[in-house]
């Protein structure tokens, strides 16, 4: 099951960085229509992401230095959670960047949400599987650590 | 337990894991970012100018005087990008409707009208609003050489009490 999710969510992650680091003027326009950087930031913003997200994605694929990997994923879900639902609280379309009058309507928003659901699910398993809970992950992560064992 | 003596508990490796990654992520993004050929400015031009631009790099923006001044001279036609819905609730007077989600449909039936000496200016709502560059670029391809953007045009046109028209 930890081992699962710990594959699930690092495959997650490489799918999701792939296209930003192929197009990253693509990517930067997604991340100005959120409105939420400021305008200085949004390139800093869209060059990093996706390598943080590669990062991620190989660790956890690989089982290398999880636990900061699980940390770091899951700030960074919650952060793209909370996100998406500020935008959808204010009607904003970030296909478009208009403030729609009817926010909320579009089907595909609200799977969006439950897409991003399921990703906190298995990354917040995750996270009390590898940090809070006892042996089984430790001894895993704990392996680089020990040479010396 | 005889864990404690054999390796730090995972949330201590997390506190130096953590930063060790975004380090890492960060100087490998950097690096392949100024040396790629499609790479990013590191600090973007996100200015309406920058954004509201056409295929040459030349601004598409209007300012909302030049447009009134223009609309009093009748060289004008205002074509709104945003949904059907929104136009009938409201619109610069005399705008055609072309919403840019629907813009295939729209267009053919509108193309006609468009026809002329005068200036095409698209508009849509918001500072932020796209709807009216893409459709101002689709113009554009369309062999409509005098297309211009009013950026969040229609908030600024009734902030100024200027002319608008309800239905179709």
């Amino acid at each position: 099951m930890y081992h699962t999710a710990r594959i699930v969510l690092g495959l997650i992650f490489l799918f999701a960085c792939y296209d930003k680091i192929l197009n990253p003027g693509e990517f930067a326009e997604l991340v100005y229509n959120y409105q939420l950087l400021p305008d200085s930031l949004v390139n800093v913003a869209a060059i990093l992401l996706p390598w943080v997200e590669l990062a991620l994605g190989l660790c956890l694929v690989f089982n290398v230095w999880v636990p900061g990997a699980v940390v770091v994923g899951n700030l960074l879900l919650v952060a793209f959670f909370s996100s998406l639902l500020f935008n959808l609280a204010r009607g904003l379309d970030i296909s478009c960047g208009c403030f729609s009058t009817a926010p909320g309507e579009e089907a595909a928003d609200y799977l969006t949400v439950l897409r991003d659901m399921s990703f906190l699910l298995v990354s917040g398993y995750l996270f009390y599987a590898a940090l809070l809970s006892g042996p089984p992950a430790a001894q895993k992560t704990g392996r680089l650590q020990t040479e010396t064992e | 337990m005889n864990m404690d003596r054999q390796k730090p508990s995972a949330f201590k490796q997390s506190l130096w894991q953590m930063p060790a990654i975004i380090a890492l992520a960060c100087l490998i993004g950097l690096a392949v970012n100024q040396l790629r050929p499609n790479g990013l400015p590191l600090v973007g031009d996100w200015s309406q100018g920058a954004r509201f631009s056409d295929a040459t790099g030349d601004s598409l923006v209007v300012s909302l005087e030049t447009a009134e001044q223009w609309f009093r001279q009748e060289r004008v036609l205002f074509v709104d990008a945003r949904s059907h819905k929104e136009y009938v609730a409201g619109h610069i007077r005399g705008a055609l409707s072309i919403p840019w989600q629907e813009v295939d449909r729209y267009f053919i039936e509108a193309v006609e009208r468009m026809e002329g000496p005068h200036t095409i200016i698209t508009y849509c709502d918001g500072e932020t609003c796209d709807l009216s560059h893409e459709l101002a670029l689709f113009l554009k391809e369309m062999g409509f050489e005098n297309v211009r953007v009013l950026v969040n045009g229609w908030t600024l046109w009734t902030q100024a009490g200027l002319p608008t028209d309800e239905g179709e």
